[in-house]
């Protein structure tokens, strides 16, 4: 009885250790130094479009990080997740934008932008900004996932970029909304007046 | 006819001959009661015959859901269908909400103000509407406020600011007055003895588009976003023209189909002289110096008021509570709107099968007793911690306090006659005044978590139910106490003054009071020197 229990605990923890455990974005080190730079259509400092501009973000494994700490620092490093994250500023009474240091629950970082494998010579990519990212302040950051996929060290961007959400309004909404609210109460005023007319006629009669 | 049902006890103490109906030559002078003889022979104002059997004011006294005859059962689905509607417009925007907090750059505080918005702006309406309704009749109340607020719901996919968000909610907001015209009509066309559930189901039936809402309209989204292939930011603005739509095409059809009373509309009765154009200074000083009816729209904001506050907060207490994804949150939340389908009829249904024997007093009791037990339950709704068991009491929690709405509007239609329309609208006004307060209180601020919020509006439930047990009606009594030797007609020709009782302006109101007698419970005695013994006991 003893034994098959220690033998289901055993299987248990072999199991669990296939699940992920809790990551501490605090427990990451920063080795990575990312980049990102805006390719406007129009020129404007810090400020992108979304669905019109680009995104070169650029990142490698920090010179300084690697020489500090002893080599096979990347062994376990396979990929790299490039993602778009919310500015302090943006998160501000935006409780699904919160921080949390437990990477599972943490909401900073929603939007993905791409997943290239790990090189230390590094790499780089270009992105349209989709359009359904959110007008907000954001910098990117890079996390880099063992086998597993799981988190074991990241870099971000230090300057912020603003970016400008696409409205989602068009002109043939515009003008179907118009139609539409003018059915609505000049058809109202039509029945009302009919009604009117019908109720005289018929006291006319009497 | 069984004149005899309710006094052959043994202890009769009618008069002598009153069991002899016709021969004693004492019986009232109003003609109208005499039509109870035969349902074959009531017609309506043009000779045509009844579908379903009626009473002496020509309301009908049984339900029959199946059947669209008109005018009684045409009315109910009218009626529920519209209510139904306005409720899923009011309630569209929460379901998409994480699109939308996305494209108009809102904080939890612009969230908290347009939920608030989307229930204050009735509270105005909703007492209008009752003044409209006594004035122009439901029909035209109902048709009207549906058709103007509809451009309202076409101005959402415009918006681009928070601001331009609370101000369209606000005025969206706004045809949940329809809830009045909805009560106020099936109190027209329904007998008392069926007006508890008439009312219940139809209100309830209503009620559901607030969860029916937070179904669709993430589906019709996801529809556009696939087959037409919108950006998720426009997509969203084009689900809106769904409520809009379906809000035109029911305010036309209630115009074109729907009837104020059994009799007719009111402005054809109003030609024939069958309805009586009321003074709105009368109506409404009846209204306002009857103390039952502060009373009731308190409560009222106590139950009805609570379960638009959950409406507005329960998707997102699932998620962040017990961290669920954003659909299963808004599945659990459509429960417990959807719960509305049999817990408020069965409320006004409880009224109903409570009064037959206990009369008033016992409709007093149910409603005391229900509301109360759904405050508790919305205590432990808020300390419980596990899923569960949280789905499990805010499943039986929604019972309760839905059942309670569906109770209090077992009792609303007897406590006026002439400003019933006003009443109905002052009760649902609270209701609404229920929820801004709920709210603002306990779930704006970052004062107190949302389960400390669900256990203190419990809380708050219980204490704002105990005035029930001050409503006392000297004809059948109130909770602690019996009645008091006044019958119905003194109590509802107090309304009218000597000089509109000699213009014959009250008629109506003494048909209903004869019909009221059935508030009286099993095996009472007759009271006063007039009294017919040939109530319609059917």
């Amino acid at each position: 009885m003893g034994q098959s229990l220690l033998c289901g605990a055993w299987v248990l923890f072999a199991l669990l250790s296939f699940v992920d455990a809790t990551v501490l974005f605090s427990t990451l080190p920063r080795t990575l130094a990312v980049e990102d730079e805006i390719q406007n259509q129009v020129p404007a400092m810090g400020l992108a479009k979304a669905g019109d501009d680009h995104l070169v973000i650029r990142w490698v494994l920090n010179a300084t990080a690697q020489e500090a700490a002893a080599p096979g620092l990347d062994a376990s490093y396979e990929k790299v997740s490039l993602k778009l994250c919310y500015a302090p500023v943006s998160q501000v009474e935006r409780g699904w934008r919160k921080k949390n240091d437990d990477l599972h629950k943490d909401k900073t970082c929603s939007k993905a932008i791409a997943t290239q494998k790990y090189t230390s010579q590094g790499n780089s990519t270009v992105w349209r900004i989709t359009k359904d990212v959110p007008g907000a302040v954001y910098f990117v950051r890079a996390y880099v996932l063992n086998s597993n996929g799981t988190q074991v060290a990241y870099g971000q961007t230090r300057n912020l970029i603003t970016i400008e959400p696409i409205s989602g309004r068009h002109a043939s909404i515009d003008v179907a909304a118009a139609i539409f609210s003018a059915f609505s109460v000049g058809s109202l005023i039509f029945f009302l007046a009919l009604e009117n007319m019908r109720g005289r006629r018929s006291s006319g009669s009497k | 006819m069984a004149a005899n049902a309710n006094w052959q006890d043994g202890n009769t103490k009618g008069e002598p001959g009153s069991s002899l109906h016709g021969v004693t030559g004492r019986e009232p002078v109003f003609q109208m009661t005499m039509e109870t003889v035969g349902e074959k022979e009531a017609t309506d104002l043009k000779g045509r015959k009844f579908a379903l059997p009626v009473d002496s004011e020509h309301k009908a006294k049984t339900v029959r859901l199946y059947s669209v005859a008109a005018p009684h059962m045409r009315t109910f689905h009218l009626s529920w269908i519209a209510f139904m509607i306005c409720f899923f417009s009011t309630f569209a925007a929460p379901p998409l909400m994480p699109v939308i907090r996305d494209n108009l750059g809102l904080t939890k505080v612009d969230i908290g103000n347009a939920g608030i918005a989307s229930v204050a702006g009735a509270v105005v309406s909703r007492l209008l509407m009752g003044t409209i309704c006594d004035l122009v009749g439901p029909r035209y109340g109902c048709a009207i406020l549906m058709m103007i607020t509809a451009p309202a719901i076409f101005c959402m996919p415009l918006v681009s600011t928070p601001v331009g968000f609370i101000l369209v909610r606000f005025f969206i907001g706004f045809c949940l007055a329809t809830f009045v015209s909805c009560q106020f009509w099936m109190s027209s066309m329904f007998n008392s003895k069926i007006v508890g559930i008439a009312n219940g189901t139809a209100a309830g039936w209503g009620n559901m588009g607030g969860g029916i809402v937070q179904l669709v309209m993430p589906l019709v989204f996801d529809i556009i976003r696939r087959d037409i292939g919108s950006e998720k930011f426009t997509a969203w603005r084009i689900a809106f023209f769904v409520p809009g739509v379906l809000q035109v095409m029911m305010g036309l059809l209630v115009l074109t189909l729907g009837q104020d009373l059994p009799d007719g509309n009111y402005a054809e009765l109003k030609r024939e002289g069958e309805k009586v154009n009321d003074s709105f200074q009368k109506v409404f000083l009846y209204a306002v110096t009857n103390y039952r009816t502060y009373i009731f729209a308190l409560t009222y904001g106590y139950c009805f008021g609570v379960e638009l506050t959950v409406d507005n907060i329960i998707a997102e207490y699932f998620y962040d509570r017990f961290d669920l994804n954003l659909q299963t949150a808004g599945i659990i939340a459509s429960t417990f709107g959807l719960m509305n389908l049999f817990s408020r009829p069965l409320g006004g249904v409880l009224s109903d099968v409570v009064a037959a024997r206990w009369g008033m007093r016992g409709r007093l009791w149910n409603l005391w007793i229900i509301q109360t037990v759904g405050g508790v339950l919305c205590i432990v709704l808020g300390l419980t911690g596990q899923l569960g068991p949280a789905i499990a009491v805010m499943l039986i929690f929604s019972f309760f306090v839905q059942a309670a709405c569906g109770a209090t509007f077992g009792v609303i239609p007897f406590i006026s006659r002439r400003s019933l329309g006003i009443i109905s609208g002052a009760t649902g006004a609270g209701g609404n005044i229920g929820a801004v307060t709920t709210q603002g209180i306990f779930f704006m601020s970052s004062k107190y978590t949302t389960e400390d919020g669900i256990m203190l509006m419990g809380i708050m439930i219980v204490a704002c139910t105990l005035p029930v047990i001050f409503v006392h009606f000297p004809q059948w009594g109130s909770m602690f106490c019996p009645p008091s030797k006044a019958t119905e007609e003194d109590y509802y020709i107090s309304e009218w003054s000597k000089e509109e009782q000699s213009n014959g302006l009250h008629h109506a109101s003494m048909k209903f009071a004869e019909n009221s007698k059935s508030e009286r419970g099993r095996q009472s005695p007759p009271r006063s020197k007039e009294e017919t013994v040939g109530v319609d006991r059917l």
